[in-house]
């Protein structure tokens, strides 16, 4: 079996990547960590340029790997940083990137709704948390990593076979007449399909599809926000029992 | 098929190898959860890309659901991380490596070779125990049986057993 050059790249970059993210995870110099983190993340980089990127405006392809490659550098740097304060914060970075790229896929409600609640909400609480719990900053939980050769192992084999079969889809389309028949009738959510490519993914279209398909999972979903509420409140700690 | 696609679901793919790798390495409990939710990240955005790929809004529809679903996770879980910390006074994941099963083997703590084995904390005072899953209880015979008529059971406090010290 012969490789194509894209083929070879792909593989090369996330051998890379893997080799990178065991320097970051083992117990070793803190510089040799950092160089370790900056190959991972721009192996990562590299492995997504293996495969095609958007085509068509400049920006658009500049936006696209701005974006992508400040989500892949700051949650390469979240996973493997041995401060909780630092890790919350490249969270937030790697938040945004995604953000950015839910824009770029023309999800822009889906957008801004991931900066309020997570950049604005999670790592608010979490930061809240850490100050809360880990007052002293070292631990010493936090500066050694859990069984990480096995764990890369297994992580950039999925990677690796993720990557590889999209690569395999961008080249030939899949036959769906080979596939598993269908058992019943697979018809569309009527109010999920746009009427025209120009309201595809405007906010109508979205609201139309969330409260006309979707309207008892978006009553269910307002429960479990009020079921979580009230047992967040039951299973946090008194004040009679002592505080933190 | 995915055409220019493929880069949004690279770049969702290795979020998710990202915040899995992260969830089996890291011993902060905080961090634990912060890897989950960059994981819910990635399966966001291959959702969105499919979405878009389909030329629908159910990608879109589903990821708010996704939204919801991840705020609910984290008050949830930053409640019972506090619990936790209450009783332990660490955010240390191995402190709480009893609760599984007894006849599970211990969690590896070193398994790479030549690394030293991972310091952990000192283990916090002992949980009341039940019974272990699948065995029958052990059932006080020298209880005396007009005593156990007259008192209520829930309030008799039976002595944990004691540790095997396996895990200090």
């Amino acid at each position: 079996m012969t490789l194509t050059a894209a083929q070879g790249t792909m593989l090369a970059s996330v051998a890379t990547s893997a080799v990178g993210m065991w320097l970051a995870l083992s117990p070793r110099a803190m510089r040799l960590r950092i160089i370790g983190a900056a190959i991972a993340s721009a192996a990562l980089v590299v492995a997504v340029t293996a495969l095609d990127g958007p085509r068509g405006a400049l920006d658009d392809q500049i936006l696209f790997w701005l974006f992508a490659g400040s989500a892949l550098v700051s949650s390469v740097f979240m996973v493997t940083s041995r401060e909780p304060v630092y890790a919350a914060l490249w969270f937030a970075l790697a938040t945004l990137g995604a953000c950015g790229l839910f824009m770029l896929l023309s999800a822009p409600f889906l957008a801004a709704a991931t900066v309020i609640v997570y950049a604005g909400a999670i790592i608010v609480t979490f930061l809240f948390v850490i100050m809360l719990a880990q007052q002293t900053g070292y631990t010493f939980y936090d500066q050694r990593a859990r069984t990480p050769a096995a764990a890369i192992v297994a992580s950039w084999l999925l990677l690796g076979a993720l990557l590889w079969s999209y690569q395999q889809w961008q080249n030939e389309p899949v036959n769906v007449a080979a596939g598993p028949a269908l058992t019943a009738d697979a018809n569309p959510n009527p109010f999920s399909q746009p009427d025209s490519e120009a309201t595809a993914h405007s906010m109508r279209a979205l609201g139309r599809s969330l409260f006309g398909d979707y309207l008892y999972a978006v009553e269910i979903a307002g429960t479990l926000l009020l079921v979580a509420a009230i047992g967040a409140i039951a299973i946090a700690p008194r004040r009679a029992e002592g505080t933190i | 098929m995915i055409g220019d696609s493929a880069s949004f679901l690279a770049v969702g793919a290795a979020l998710f190898i990202l915040g899995g790798i992260g969830f089996v390495t890291r011993r902060n409990l905080i961090l634990i959860f912060l890897s989950a939710e960059l994981m819910l990240h990635g399966v966001s955005l291959t959702l969105l890309t499919f979405g878009r790929v389909h030329r629908n809004l159910e990608g879109q529809a589903f990821t708010i659901f996704i939204l919801t679903v991840a705020a609910c996770e984290a008050a949830l879980g930053l409640s019972l991380i506090l619990a936790l910390y209450q009783h332990s006074k660490s955010l240390d994941v191995d402190l709480w490596s009893k609760l599984r099963e007894a006849d599970l083997p211990a969690p590896l703590l070193a398994l790479d070779a030549g690394e030293p084995p991972l310091e952990t904390a000192p283990s916090p005072a002992p949980l009341p125990r039940l019974a272990p899953a699948g065995l029958p209880p052990i059932i006080d015979d020298d209880f005396p049986a007009e005593l156990a008529a007259t008192v209520d059971a829930r309030t008799i406090i039976t002595p944990s057993p004691p540790d095997d010290g396996e895990y200090r």
